[in-house]
């Protein structure tokens, strides 16, 4: 085969892009992974497994505020019994007991309301998204029914209406069509008994919860707050004497699954540079043959 | 006994055989379930779950078949990229192969997803969300079937609309097809920049899911993995194809072009082991694949099924004979799906008591696709030049194919 100039020019060419390429890579890994901090204004929820009381008193609370038909399970039309969170059902008291019959503790199982959602970097609309203060929530006329979302929800969160023909992601959305409207706070605090689930803003329920940690310490578990750094955060906290993840709420990092993903996707696209320089590279190629 | 193939021929087949009604009695079945689908909920007819959200529809129809369905991509760089024109003759195969596999594989993806009419939002830039992986592989996946391989399967159908007697129409046909050559460079290079990037995405899907997927899979080196193995499966499907076709029209065996087509895959094969073992240790989960619990039983299977075939496929002796071809990519086939199909459900690990098993409703309407692919793959090699064929069965053929330098 005859070597020619453009042959020489082109390899020179792409050359100069592949260092290009691995120049901004490694500017970009140097770099620290984009993480997302919480609202100034993020609202939440704290929970405090040690206060509550089993009553399940916010569980109807919340169907009745959503409108949901309650899901009475196995308790032959008697009781609202859902085993799980479900398309019926957005907020869930369960009770854990330990083999050993002693260490109990309740949980209450909601959407967490993540700092940088998994669901909200996953779903390909806007379906989900960030409303203001941070409350995720959730657009019937944006959602294509993909279910990417709970694929990626790490508490396993957003249920989908199964047996419809018209299926829609259910999922607590703190409340929003009601908070500032016609309430000051969700369903599910407002009710509780004990006020172990209290609503505000997440920086205030944060202090409440360390000011509760400093006061009993050795109590709660690690002395510490479950959602402050997980999973890069969530605007929901919780506050147990049992280990977390004896209670459903698994073991995450610092970091966000979302913004892992951004970092490979950033890496790999560079803002959509490398598909166009590959794209111009392989006409070019391709055109003199 | 090896011969060359040269150029492509239509088959002088009966399209109307006793296999040909099985499946598009099944197909016609699929469809038949799919409208039942679209009138029910997917809960009454699918095994699917909150816990298990994606069924057969979505990891075996899409994320392991268009896996299979990469061969228009993995030929094509062969092709066109490292320019060997011993690769030509199969190119409309291996496109063919594509659009059937991507095909159907988006047909399955429309009776999957919930909401349908909302789709029509995709077209709006503000209410899309640029971050989506999921975005990407979609619009990637249909600008792919739209654009570059309707343009790849163009050829064959404007030669037979070249040759229909008519000249208008034959004149509107070479018109056409000027245009095509004028532009090739670009579809081409469309043709591969598309699937690079919805096949890697199809691997960060998974990844956002973090320890949802158990260890052996995941790993921030899913968009490589993915994307290699989707090279792999699409040069192990045309090499299934171009054998099985072989052995049952009588095409002539190239064996030099079958060899080369081995070859690549199993050095491929090799390499993607040498990066998942590497990137297994990098992590610190090697001892994981030998605790022979659930998922280590199903990741050294899957190894086992990749590696065996790789290497036995290095040895001359043994890819040159037609029927350890045939197995050998069948059983490379088989651990290449497994591996594309376990991160979404065997190695799915959802919090809480769920389980997931496809109902028969759903299982049939995934084998109907499937077979709906074969379907649409035997009418076209039927009615159009599309399957290579040794310069004797052209030479009974007679035929002039005028635009055979595509």
């Amino acid at each position: 085969m005859d070597v020619n100039r453009r042959d020489v020019l082109k390899v020179l060419l792409g050359g100069t892009a592949v260092t290009a390429i691995a120049g901004s890579t490694a500017h970009v890994a140097k770099a620290e992974p984009d993480t997302i901090q919480p609202l100034d204004d993020a609202v939440g929820l704290l929970y405090d497994a040690t206060k509550c009381i089993g009553c399940r008193a916010c569980m109807p609370a919340c169907e009745n505020a959503n409108g949901l038909v309650p899901d009475r399970g196995s308790s032959h039309g008697l009781y609202m019994q859902p085993e799980a969170l479900n398309s019926q059902t957005k907020n869930l008291i369960k009770l854990h007991v330990a083999a050993d019959g002693h260490e109990r503790s309740f949980i209450k199982q909601q959407c967490m309301h993540c700092v940088d959602p998994a669901c909200v970097s996953g779903c390909p609309m806007q379906a989900l998204h960030k409303e203001p203060h941070g409350v995720v929530g959730w657009d019937p006329g944006l959602c294509i029914g993909c279910r990417y979302c709970q694929i990626a929800c790490p508490f396993n969160i957003p249920k989908f209406e199964w047996y419809r023909v018209n299926p829609k992601i259910v999922k607590c959305e703190l409340c929003r069509h009601i908070v500032g409207k016609t309430a000051s706070q969700p369903a599910c605090t407002k009710v509780c008994p004990t006020h172990a689930v209290i609503y505000g803003k997440r920086s205030d329920l944060f202090a409440e919860a360390h000011r509760r940690i400093q006061e009993k310490p050795g109590y709660y578990f690690e002395d510490r707050v479950y959602g402050e750094t997980e999973g890069g955060g969530t605007q929901c906290l919780i506050l147990a004497h049992v280990d977390y993840s004896k209670i459903g709420l698994p073991k995450m990092g610092p970091q966000s699954n979302a913004s892992r993903v951004r970092r490979v996707t950033n890496v790999i696209y560079q803002g959509f540079l490398t598909p166009v320089v590959i794209y111009g590279g392989l006409v070019a190629t391709i055109r003199d043959r | 006994m090896t011969e060359e193939w040269e150029k492509c021929i239509r088959l002088k087949e009966p399209l109307v055989t006793r296999p040909f009604k099985a499946l598009l009695g099944l197909a016609g079945f699929a469809m038949l379930l799919g409208i039942l689908r679209e009138v029910s909920g997917l809960g009454y007819v699918t095994g699917l779950n909150d816990g298990y959200a994606w069924g057969l529809f979505k990891n075996w129809n899409v994320t392991a078949l268009t896996a299979l369905g990469s061969g228009g991509y993995a030929v094509a760089v062969m092709a066109w990229i490292f320019n060997d024109r011993k690769f030509h003759p199969i190119m409309r195969t291996a496109v063919l192969t594509s659009l059937v596999g991507y095909g159907t594989g988006m047909l399955a993806l429309g009776f999957d997803v919930g909401r349908p009419w909302n789709f029509i939002h995709i077209l709006n830039p503000k209410t899309r969300n640029h971050h989506s992986v999921l975005l990407e592989v979609a619009v990637c996946m249909t600008a792919y079937v739209i654009l570059a391989l309707n343009f790849e399967n163009m050829p064959p159908f404007l030669e037979r609309m070249y040759k229909s007697g008519d000249p208008e129409r034959s004149d509107r046909a070479l018109k056409i097809f000027h245009y095509m050559q004028k532009s090739f460079p670009f579809w081409i290079a469309l043709a591969f920049v598309l699937p690079s990037m919805h096949q890697s995405s199809l691997g960060s899907l998974m990844f956002l899911a973090g320890d949802r997927v158990h260890p052996l899979w995941q790993t921030a080196r899913l968009p490589l993995l993915y994307l290699l193995m989707a090279y792999i499966l699409g040069f192990a499907c045309v090499l299934l194809v171009l054998i099985l076709c072989t052995y049952v029209w009588r095409l002539g065996w190239d064996g030099a072009i079958l060899g080369r087509l081995a070859v690549v895959m199993s050095w491929l094969t090799l390499w993607w082991l040498v990066i998942q073992f590497v990137d297994l240790a990098y992590r610190g989960v090697f001892e994981m694949a030998f605790t022979f619990d659930r998922y280590s039983i199903v990741f050294l299977l899957q190894t086992i099924l990749l590696l065996i075939p790789a290497q036995a496929l290095q040895i001359e002796s043994v890819r040159s004979k037609p029927g350890n071809l045939l197995r050998l990519t069948l059983v490379l086939i088989i651990g290449g799906l497994l591996y594309r199909f376990t991160p979404t459900s065997i190695a799915f690990i959802p919090l809480g008591n769920y389980t997931y098993f496809p109902s028969a409703i759903e299982i049939l309407m995934s084998v109907g696709f499937t077979a709906l692919a074969v379907v649409i793959f035997l009418f076209a090699v039927k009615r159009f030049a599309i399957l290579p064929a040794s310069q004797g069965k052209i030479a009974a053929e007679a035929a002039i194919r005028p635009f055979d330098t595509l």
